[in-house]
């Protein structure tokens, strides 16, 4: 894979320039420089990885994996797309014209119908049993291709709906220095534009309080400086010395160019429209600006449209409406994605993964909903690292179970670290002692969907 | 390793007969100081013998900071502060312990530490949130009335519910009840004999759920014939559905094949039924009878924990014979004392308070202190989102929110909740702590410091502003001891003494000790337990 074309988007020198002009607010002396110098002489940045987590459970009957002409089949209508032979819902129409992009795979399989349970699995690879918290993919993600000293985590997650499961969020045994900046907690609905006109898709506190000037916070971050140095001095462990990093690099982001990655108003308002002016359309688009800042991990969720609850993908009712409505804020929003990835040059390295914790039953429920559905569902993969323009197993006509080349969820997790240039069987250290690979050892990587 | 191996497996392989030589040989029942001081010959001879040289011995301030986290979970206010640390009574600390003993923050404390042991996580999850205010009150109760662990365990594992909590039609009415940890573990006989194995007695069994375990003595049958104690005829495998037992006897069948095994004792005894008593009572029974030394030992194992931030045997949950413990002989004592006393927690707690150990220092002197397993030094531990938030409104004189049971779905990105949620991502042990950007920014920049620091709506701030008896070393020395329990040094008061008479203004210096209040509450030492 090609990594060459990533070029930094800001140089040594540029930052140095930023520091001296006090436009990045370098104002203390000692450590914030060092670092600030360590983050521009970083190596050159790899494979990104995005992705789009449907909470709920979307239903692959009406959206990847359509039944037409089976009592099963509901209302939605196929349609071609721009690879012959793959065909999609009707209210995916503009992704259905990026579809040589695209490798659907229709043949997930699991045990999990559990919301929760469901969760932890597909975010982190295994069952959450025993004393082993298990990070999720993107703290792993952000250990292996992130970079210690860069400005922005390495994990961010946009608009996430943490409540089924909060560890499946969490960077587990591996520590919070892998956890996730949360842009947005999507747990509150805002889906209405809001007076920022932002959906709520900011860092919390990444300002100083109102009122507070640079002067003060200066001020005041030089008398916390003296006071950490002196507990620090007496006390030489590593909890006194990461409590001071972790500050130093919340310090460095505050001040830092590189959170110009969260001030969508810097877009062209055309493209901000392309996405969709709504959370997870905006998510998006921040996501794509993060990956061109190289953040390796960015988690986009799409949690409810206009109209719908926060959950809207969890159909027990009104299955149809619900899908339609949530399709129609995913269709442009992904689709501009692959577009505006492409048209940065950062398509080829950059793997797009869309998928949800289960998902729904074939069969509509007296409600015109449809449930939870773990045994034969659909996850899908676009971008980089990947084959695109193909369909990857099969379900049965009454879509009830697989009967090509089942999945299973580490499968598809091996596949996705694959694509993106991380060794599923590499082992951390857990908690307990216990050396723990990144993906379970008898998963199989699902070869013929990589690049 | 072979006489790691013989402690450890012979207590468990003669669970139900009482190794009468240990008692025998054990002598009496021993009070808290006198148990405290053997601890502590146990601990120096070691010292001795390795050449450790431990940290010297904690100072009034440090104690008293220490002790009031542990047992109050939260930090002393200024007047309680003062008021010990100019208490010339050389009796003050055993008597700081007692008296935390006797208020209601240590039932407070204590119900939500066995709340995260028994349903770790549970607090965030949005299907089991709002049931936990009741198995916390639940807890609290029986702490508050000195109920001893055996009970408490006992009653926890012989609960049923006669019917189903209706949770749909009144959500947060409802009686203090441990139904939660049944819940928690989704109701599945293989979820909760795992969870009771490893809490209780301090042993993963779970990984002979699929397999035989790769380390220890187990295998897939013995784990689920101890699942099949927690199987009752008609069961429903629905989470919220009523909590059942059963005084059948009947096995399970282990998922996947055509075998079905018989409930089973994980020493391998067989259950000692009696007419009548449902399968958890007769599991219960066995679990915390005096007789089991695994439920004794991994009770005085965790509350070591909970004063250390360190098992004898590290991790707790892990008492296998290639786990040893650091010290053989102080784990013997406790759990055989802990019998003695009847399972009285505050027994141990008083005990392990007045060991020399629990009152060293967090300071580093000496480089041979680092060896975590020798006790030579208090480690730095993080606090729990409850005891930061805690000090936090005591430090500040704030109301603490309550905890905003409905807020999962509303907004909880409100106060207490949105706290909680940003500070549960700690690191995988007390004493291997590491912030989050996240939490730095929330502690630089969020709403509860800028309430704490704001000279209209922060208490105490505007009265250690005001105070027209304070001068400025005064007010100051009174911003430490409202944060760090303890007086600042002359080059500390001599630091912040500048900062604040560099403003040219009255309103200035008002807000210049906002400043120093801000660096106070973000120091590593404010947020840290040392």
């Amino acid at each position: 894979m090609d990594h060459s074309h990533r070029r930094p988007l800001l140089s040594r020198r540029d930052l140095m320039r930023l520091g001296a002009t006090g436009v990045a607010g370098f104002s203390l002396s000692g450590w914030l420089e060092s670092l600030a110098d360590d983050a521009a002489a970083s190596p050159a940045r790899r494979c990104s990885c995005i992705l789009l987590w449907m909470p709920g459970g979307p239903s692959q009957m009406d959206t990847f994996d359509l039944k037409p002409g089976h009592a099963n089949g509901g209302p939605f209508k196929e349609i071609e797309t721009s690879v012959p032979g793959v065909r999609i819902s009707e209210h995916l129409p503009r992704l259905a014209r990026q579809m040589e992009h695209v490798a659907i795979v229709r043949s997930m399989t699991s045990r999990e119908g559990d919301h929760s349970r469901a969760t932890y699995l597909l975010r982190t690879g295994y069952l959450q049993q025993g004393p082993i918290r298990y990070p999720a993919l993107g703290s792993l993600v952000a250990k292996e291709l992130g970079s210690d000293d860069s400005e922005l985590p390495n994990f961010v997650s946009i608009a996430p709906f943490r409540a089924f499961n909060q560890a499946a969020y969490g960077p587990g045994f591996l520590g919070p220095q892998y956890a996730p900046l949360v842009v947005g907690d999507a747990t509150v609905v805002v889906q209405q534009p809001n007076q920022a006109g932002d959906f709520g898709l900011k860092v919390d506190d990444l300002a100083a309080a109102s009122g507070v000037t640079t002067e003060q916070a200066d001020a005041r971050l030089e008398l916390w400086k003296s006071l950490e140095q002196g507990f620090i001095s007496r006390r030489t462990t590593a909890a006194a010395i990461g409590h001071r990093t972790a500050y130093e690099r919340a310090v460095k982001m505050m001040r830092s160019e590189a959170v110009q990655a969260f001030q969508l108003n810097d877009e062209p308002a055309a493209l901000r429209d392309a996405y969709g002016r709504n959370r997870f359309g905006q998510g998006c688009l921040m996501a794509r600006r993060l990956v061109e800042r190289g953040v390796p991990f960015v988690e986009v969720n799409l949690t409810g449209a206009a109209g719908n609850p926060a959950l809207g993908w969890d159909t027990h009712q009104n299955n149809f409406d619900s899908v339609r409505r949530l399709s129609e804020v995913l269709d442009p929003a992904w689709a501009t994605l692959i577009e505006d990835l492409k048209s940065h040059g950062l398509l080829d390295t950059t793997l797009i993964v869309w998928m949800g914790e289960f998902g729904r039953t074939p069969r509509i429920n007296p409600n015109n909903g449809r449930d939870h559905f773990p045994q034969a569902w659909t996850t899908v993969l676009a971008g980089g690292g990947i084959r695109g323009g193909q369909s990857i197993g099969r379900t049965s006509a009454d879509g009830m179970t697989v009967e090509d080349r089942p999945v299973s969820v580490p499968d598809l997790l091996a596949t996705v670290c694959t694509a993106i240039g991380v060794d599923p069987r590499k082992q951390n250290m857990s908690e307990v002692g216990r050396p723990i690979r990144i993906v379970d050892k008898d998963a199989k990587v699902v070869s013929e969907v990589l690049a | 390793m072979l006489s790691a191996i013989a402690v450890c497996s012979v207590p468990m392989r003669s669970a139900n007969a009482l190794d009468s030589a240990v008692r025998a040989e054990a002598g009496v029942e021993l009070d808290p100081a006198a148990l405290a001081e053997r601890i502590d010959q146990h601990l120096a001879a070691r010292w001795k013998a390795d050449k450790i040289e431990p940290a010297p011995a904690a100072d009034d301030a440090e104690f008293l900071r220490r002790v009031y986290l542990d047992l109050a979970g939260k930090i002393p206010s200024v007047a309680e502060a003062r008021a010990f640390l100019d208490d010339r009574d050389p009796q003050k600390r055993r008597k700081l312990v007692d008296h935390l003993l006797d208020r209601a923050t240590f039932p407070a404390h204590f119900g939500r530490t066995l709340r995260d042991l028994m349903a770790p996580g549970a607090t965030n999850n949005l299907q089991l949130q709002f049931l936990m205010p009741q198995f916390e009150a639940w807890l609290r109760l029986r702490l508050a009335a000195d109920t001893p662990y055996d009970k408490l365990v006992g009653e926890l594992l012989t609960f049923s519910s006669g019917a189903a909590p209706n949770v749909r039609a009144n959500p947060f009415g409802g009686e203090p009840s441990p139904a939660v940890f049944y819940q928690f573990n989704e109701q599945r006989p293989e979820n909760l004999a795992a969870s009771t194995a490893r809490i209780f007695l301090g042993v993963q069994v779970e990984c002979a759920q699929c397999h035989n375990h790769p380390f220890a003595r187990w295998k897939r049958e013995e784990f689920w014939g101890f699942a099949a104690f927690f199987s009752a005829a008609g069961q429903q495998q629905n989470v919220f559905a009523p909590v059942a037992d059963s005084s059948d006897r009947r096995g399970i069948q282990i998922p996947g094949t055509t075998t079905t095994v018989e409930p089973r004792l994980l020493d391998g005894s067989p259950p000692a039924w009696e007419s009548g008593a449902t399968k958890r009572a007769t599991l219960a029974r066995w679990l915390t009878a005096a007789e089991n030394p695994l439920f004794a030992r991994a009770t005085a194992n965790r509350l070591w924990w909970h004063f250390f931030g360190r098992g004898l045997v590290d991790p707790v949950d892990d008492m296998d014979e290639v786990n040893p413990p650091s010290h053989p002989e102080i784990l013997d004592e406790l759990a055989r004392q802990l019998v003695y006393h009847q399972f009285d927690v505050k027994f141990l707690i008083r005990t392990i308070t007045a060991t020399q150990a629990y009152q060293l220092s967090s300071q580093t002197t000496h480089a041979s202190q680092d060896d975590p397993q020798q006790f030579a030094r208090m480690p730095l531990r993080s606090m729990t989102a409850d005891q930061l938030i805690e000090s936090l409104a005591q430090a500040a004189g704030l109301e603490p929110q309550p905890q905003n049971v409905r807020g999962a779905i509303v907004n909880p990105a409100g106060g207490r909740s949105q706290f909680m949620t940003r500070f549960a991502d700690s690191g995988p042990s007390r004493t291997d702590y590491q912030a989050t950007i996240l939490q730095a920014l929330t502690l630089m920049n969020g709403q509860l410091i800028a309430d704490a620091t704001s000279l209209t709506r922060s208490e105490n701030l505007q009265a250690i502003v005001e105070a027209p008896f304070l001068d400025t070393p005064g007010r100051i020395e009174t911003l430490f001891l409202a944060t760090l329990t303890r007086r600042p040094s002359p080059d500390e008061l001599a630091t912040m003494q500048a900062h604040v008479d560099g403003a040219d203004s009255a309103d200035g210096r008002k807000q210049a000790l906002a400043d120093v209040f801000w660096a106070l509450l973000n120091s590593a030492e404010f947020v840290l337990n040392h």
